[in-house]
């Protein structure tokens, strides 16, 4: 009775990161490319269960969903060596394989229309675990697909499986470089809500953060996918080590998170990993200490989620929460010691209304994957400084809305049709009380936020709105 | 003093003057003789037949004058006797000899004249190797007796008398001459006579070094002599004990004793040192070396069946240089003892923990107790709960302990613990603990561990009680207290420790530490009773606000259910035609709801107070509590110092 997860990864983005995301965890748990146990594989210790499942003949088979609108990166994958690990039955791609256009509500029309067919994947895959912890999506908010059908998806399984977790690994697009798909503003925003709304927890994935990573601290030119989705997958294996490698603390989805998300609505975590290194890269060894490994989590270079705050607000920002991951050889007395450290010297800025802490989870490292570093380290955090990448968002939708710009696209479709145009306003409204609420926490009277109008109105909407426990 | 008495003794003295005189020059025969007549006038009793007496009462038997007498404890010449004052105070001086011999021989006779049947049950061997070491120095005494008795039959005629018929060369005085040395051996050997009355084996042997500590050279040598013949056989045990971990003691005279006991509590309980058996040129240092080592033979005997350690004895006896054989050693090589002892406990006892180690895998045991019991198998005991939770909601009474062990079979099948060693994994069970009328499965499940011999000397009862506790704390803290700072600390150390462990009891101090340490800074100590209080009122608040959340969430899903009849959103709004009987039941719905939500609020303001107070007791008495690990965990507590704000503004 493993905490089942299963993973739907949608659209280009989403399929690409989640096929990185296996790579690795096959690697970790010493299986195949087919699916079988490598001969070396004998250690146990290791859970393959919650993400992997047994085929008849012995294959391990990822609980996993892939699907698309349009056919090249699933093709891809089932050309390449890991064609026989997943099921395929679990591959959704859209008969008419067109995509959907970078345009969300494309995206979220086609999902409407072939739900049934992935809910009834879905609804298998459920059966087939003994107690299903939860899900876990794979995308991008940019594009159509994984943005627009994601959304659609995120709403469906959160009415079906209403106390089942959701945490999303949502991909950002790059601010840095002008997009080819001039909608993604549009298509951030509409996504937004559904994330703020319908999932538990949102891992974000910025990828003008990746870059800038790959650029300065991998000191690669022109940082490929391959390059920053490999930082992805670094960082969706090493959140999962305590789920897979399972110590004291933190073997379920619920244990890991519940202590991230003090309040249902502050769900979006960063994350930050050192020592960073990407394949063939190994000509930097470090020494690594547990103190050394928590400091330099700390650092905002080392995070996955570029800073958009000026000045005198990055000095306002907190941390709502943290929890460092740490893998490897680890003397458990030098975690004591590091916080001590890290206390005396004032480096962590935490929010004043309530306890808050380094949380600390040690976990054991694949024996199978050879790394030059004896410690590494993941951190996951909520800080409230993400509101500023969401103010950023908003700032570009509204450029965009003002000029009118590109609206025609959306209103072919049935949610926006006879130019019905109140979806965006009303995510937009969602988004900005998000980013207040974020604000609302670096002040001390959080505790007291939104509890002014209290009433007859919230219980509606309490009624109207999605339940999240 | 009366003048009479007065007057003798002037007379005595001149007399002693004249004799004096005569005998140094030897001119005037006849004048001595006059003398000596006049001394026998005076006298009553020849100066020869004391001498006879006394070489008799010297003896230990009553002479013709000089007898024994009872109601004065002492040889003397009865009253009648007419004898001067000098004379008597020289025969009963002398006599002192015979009366300190008394002593000796009476304690001779009483430890080894009696039937020998009673001889074996009640005198041991080291009083009987102290009796023959007397007997052997009286018969040196018999001796001097013999030839002075002898001397006082043949008169030896004096140099200078030219006569045969001069006095006895033994004369009084001559013989306190020679009586003086084998009077003060006599007298150190009644004194030890007297101190080793009552006394037996070790206790003899610690007696007689006791008076051993002397200057003087002779008593020295005396003493030796004496020490290694009553030692030899408490040496000899010694000997066999650290070598052959056999206990040689029919008479219980050795400083260590065994007690029939099960094998489980051999270690702890099997073998006692025996203190005051234990003599003192045995430093209590050496004396606990003693028994370890006896008794890791023993326990590598009878609890892991093992014949090892007969080759680390007999490679220690050889290093050291004495042979297995018996004999080899005696007083006054205690460091050739001590070498033995060392060797021989050092060579066993790293035999003794390399069968523990690798043979009976100690470490992996300690491992699994953490892993299952200290529930460090976190997957394992997720399911654990999962599966056994149902089924312990019932009140204890009705629970089957056999339908537990199947659950728990499931629980170990469906976690990483199946791939465990099956050995470990036979040995988990579940134990339901004594229940009372009303107590639920919650209160009285457990598990436990089956450490068989000989592991259970380390996992006695006891410990495993105290795992226990530990166990039935873990299950209701599980996630709420950071474990690992604790365990996985506390288990650092006592790895350390456990692999610089030198013997068993060594290791059995490590695990004792590791065990405390746990029990310490997990609040379960006898200083913690107070705030383990508040933490389990804690507790009890966080499964109320469960049990409350789970309600609020079945009554808001209904709720939910019964308003999907109605458009989700407004601009979804395409039936526009409103019902006036769903919006009348939207209203209801929204008036029930409200209500939910007052009630809710009610509840939820209610656990919120009452949690806040527990917690504010809990992190108030954190800083008070004596274990310094404590304070670290207000630390983890309290990292931002919030609650000490919250505390100070108040």
């Amino acid at each position: 009775m493993p905490r089942e997860i299963i993973t739907i990864q949608v659209g280009q983005c989403g399929n690409q990161i989640g096929m990185e995301f296996w790579k690795q965890l096959c690697l970790e748990h010493g299986i195949g490319k087919d699916g079988l146990l490598e001969d070396f594989a004998t250690q146990g210790g290791d859970r393959k269960d919650v993400f992997f499942y047994q085929a008849d003949d012995q294959h391990y088979i990822p609980r996993a969903l892939l699907v698309d609108l349009e056919p090249r990166v699933i093709n891809g994958i089932q050309n390449s060596e890991y064609r026989n690990l997943y099921n395929h039955e679990n591959i959704f791609v859209a008969e008419h394989g067109g995509g959907a256009g970078n345009n969300w509500a494309s995206g979220y029309h086609q999902g409407e229309q072939v739900v049934d067919d992935i809910m009834d994947m879905i609804d298998r895959e459920a059966d087939g675990s003994d107690s299903l912890e939860g899900f876990v999506l794979c995308h991008s908010i940019a594009g159509g697909t994984g943005s627009g059908m994601g959304s659609y998806l995120l709403e469906t399984l959160n009415d079906r499986y209403s106390k089942k977790l959701v945490q999303t690994y949502s991909v950002f697009p790059n601010q840095m470089e002008t997009s080819d798909v001039v909608v993604q503003p549009y298509n951030s925003l509409l996504t937004l809500k559904r994330l703020t709304l319908n999932a538990d927890c949102v891992v974000v994935l910025d990828n003008t953060a990746l870059n800038r990573i790959a650029v300065e601290r991998l000191h690669l030119a022109n940082p490929t996918f391959a390059q920053t989705n490999s930082l992805v997958s670094t960082v969706m294996s090493a959140s999962t080590t305590t789920l897979r490698y399972p110590g004291y603390m933190n073997n379920d989805l619920v244990g890991l998170l519940a202590s991230l998300i003090p309040t249902p609505r502050c769900h979006f975590l960063m994350t930050g990993y050192t020592p960073l290194t990407v394949e063939r890269q190994v000509n930097m060894i470090r020494k690594t200490t547990v103190l050394d490994v928590m400091r330099r989590l700390l650092q905002t270079k080392n995070i996955m989620v570029s800073s958009y705050a000026r000045n005198k607000e990055a000095s306002q920002a907190k941390y709502i929460s943290i929890l460092n991951i740490i893998q490897g050889e680890v003397d458990p007395t030098q975690v004591h010691e590091s916080l001590q450290r890290i206390r005396e010297r004032k480096l962590v800025n935490f929010i004043e209304w309530g306890p808050a802490s380094i949380q600390v989870a040690l976990s054991r490292k694949s024996p199978y994957v050879q790394t030059t570093h004896r410690v590494s380290g993941l951190m996951l955090a909520n800080h409230t400084s993400i509101r500023h990448l969401f103010s950023k968002c908003l700032g570009q939708y509204e450029k965009l809305r003002k000029k009118q710009a590109f609206l025609d696209n959306y209103r072919k479709f049935p949610m926006f049709e006879d130019n019905d145009l109140s979806e965006f306003d009303e995510s937009r409204e969602i988004i900005e009380s998000l980013v207040d609420e974020y604000k609302a926490c670096e002040s001390p009277d959080y505790i007291k936020w939104g509890m002014e109008d209290a009433g007859e109105a919230n219980v509606a909407a309490a009624l109207d709105s999605k339940l999240v426990v | 003093m009366d003048d009479h008495q007065t007057q003798d003794l002037v007379k005595e003295l001149v007399h002693r003057l004249i004799s004096a005189e005569s005998g140094g020059g030897g001119r005037d025969a006849g004048g001595a003789l006059q003398y000596t007549e006049l001394v026998l006038d005076e006298t009553e009793v020849s100066e020869a037949a004391l001498v006879r007496d006394v070489l008799y009462a010297c003896q230990g038997i009553d002479g013709r004058y000089v007898r024994f007498d009872k109601g004065s404890d002492a040889y003397d010449l009865p009253d009648g006797v007419r004898v001067p004052r000098s004379t008597r105070t020289l025969v009963r001086k002398l006599c002192e000899l015979g009366w300190l011999f008394r002593k000796v021989r009476g304690f001779i006779s009483d430890n080894i004249s009696r039937s020998p049947s009673d001889a074996a049950t009640e005198v041991g061997t080291v009083a009987q190797a102290f009796c023959s070491a007397l007997q052997e120095e009286l018969s040196d005494y018999y001796k001097l007796l013999a030839v002075l008795e002898s001397y006082s039959l043949n008169p030896i005629p004096t140099p200078g008398s030219d006569s045969g018929v001069s006095g006895n060369y033994l004369s009084l005085r001559r013989l306190a001459v020679w009586l003086a040395e084998p009077a003060v051996r006599m007298r150190l050997m009644a004194v030890l006579v007297d101190g080793c009355r009552g006394l037996r084996g070790g206790a003899m042997a610690g007696a007689i070094h006791g008076h051993a500590q002397h200057g003087d050279p002779t008593f020295q040598d005396f003493m030796g002599r004496l020490l290694r013949r009553v030692c030899s056989p408490l040496f000899e045990m010694v000997r066999s004990w650290v070598l052959e971990g056999e206990l040689e003691d029919v008479f219980a005279e050795f400083f260590i004793i065994g007690q029939p006991v099960k094998a489980e509590s051999l270690w702890q309980e099997g073998y006692l040192l025996q203190s005051d058996m234990l003599p003192a040129f045995i430093s209590p240092v050496l004396a606990q070396r003693i028994l370890r080592t006896g008794k890791s033979i023993n326990f590598l005997k009878v609890c892991c069946d093992d014949n090892g350690w007969a080759d680390a004895a007999t490679e220690a006896a050889v290093c050291v240089g004495t042979t297995t054989s018996r004999g080899g050693l005696g007083y006054g090589q205690i460091d050739a003892l001590e070498a033995l002892v060392v060797e021989a406990a050092k060579r066993i006892d790293r035999h003794l923990m390399d069968v523990i180690h690798k043979r009976y895998r100690f470490k992996d045991h300690c491992l699994a107790i953490k892993r299952y019991l200290l529930l460090g198998q976190g997957d394992f005991v997720q399911y654990l709960m999962d599966v056994v939770g149902p089924e312990l909601s019932e009140p204890a009474n009705r629970i089957s302990s056999f339908h537990l062990a199947g659950l728990l079979e499931t629980a170990i099948r469906a976690s990483n613990a199946q791939y465990d060693d099956r050995d470990i994994l036979d040995r988990i069970k579940v134990k339901m603990m004594d229940h009372g009328d009303g107590d639920r499965g919650w209160d009285v499940f457990s598990l436990e561990y089956d450490a068989r011999v000989p592991l259970d000397t380390v996992f006695t009862a006891s410990v495993m009680k105290r795992y226990l506790k530990i166990f039935n704390f873990l299950w209701k803290l599980k996630r709420y207290y950071i474990m690992f700072e604790v365990l996985e600390v506390s288990w650092a150390r006592f790895s350390e420790e456990m692999d610089s462990a030198k013997d068993l009891d060594d290791l059995l101090l490590a695990h004792d530490k590791y065990l405390t340490s746990i029990v310490e800074k997990s609040l379960l100590g006898e200083r913690s009773h107070g705030i383990l209080r508040n933490l389990f009122a804690l507790f009890d608040i966080i499964l109320q606000f469960r049990s409350h959340a789970d309600r609020w969430f079945e009554r808001i899903y209904e709720l939910q259910l019964r308003g999907k009849g109605k458009p989700k959103s407004k601009a979804k709004a395409k039936s526009k035609e409103v019902d006036s009987w769903v919006d009348g039941g939207r209203k209801a719905m929204i008036q029930l709801a409200g209500e939910l939500f007052r009630k809710m609020g009610e509840d939820l303001d209610s656990i919120a107070k009452d949690y806040t107070s527990s917690l504010d007791a809990f992190i108030a008495q954190l800083p008070m509590q004596q274990h310094v690990d404590l304070k670290f965990l207000l630390f983890r507590l309290d990292f931002t110092e919030y609650y000490s704000r919250v505390s100070s503004n108040k």
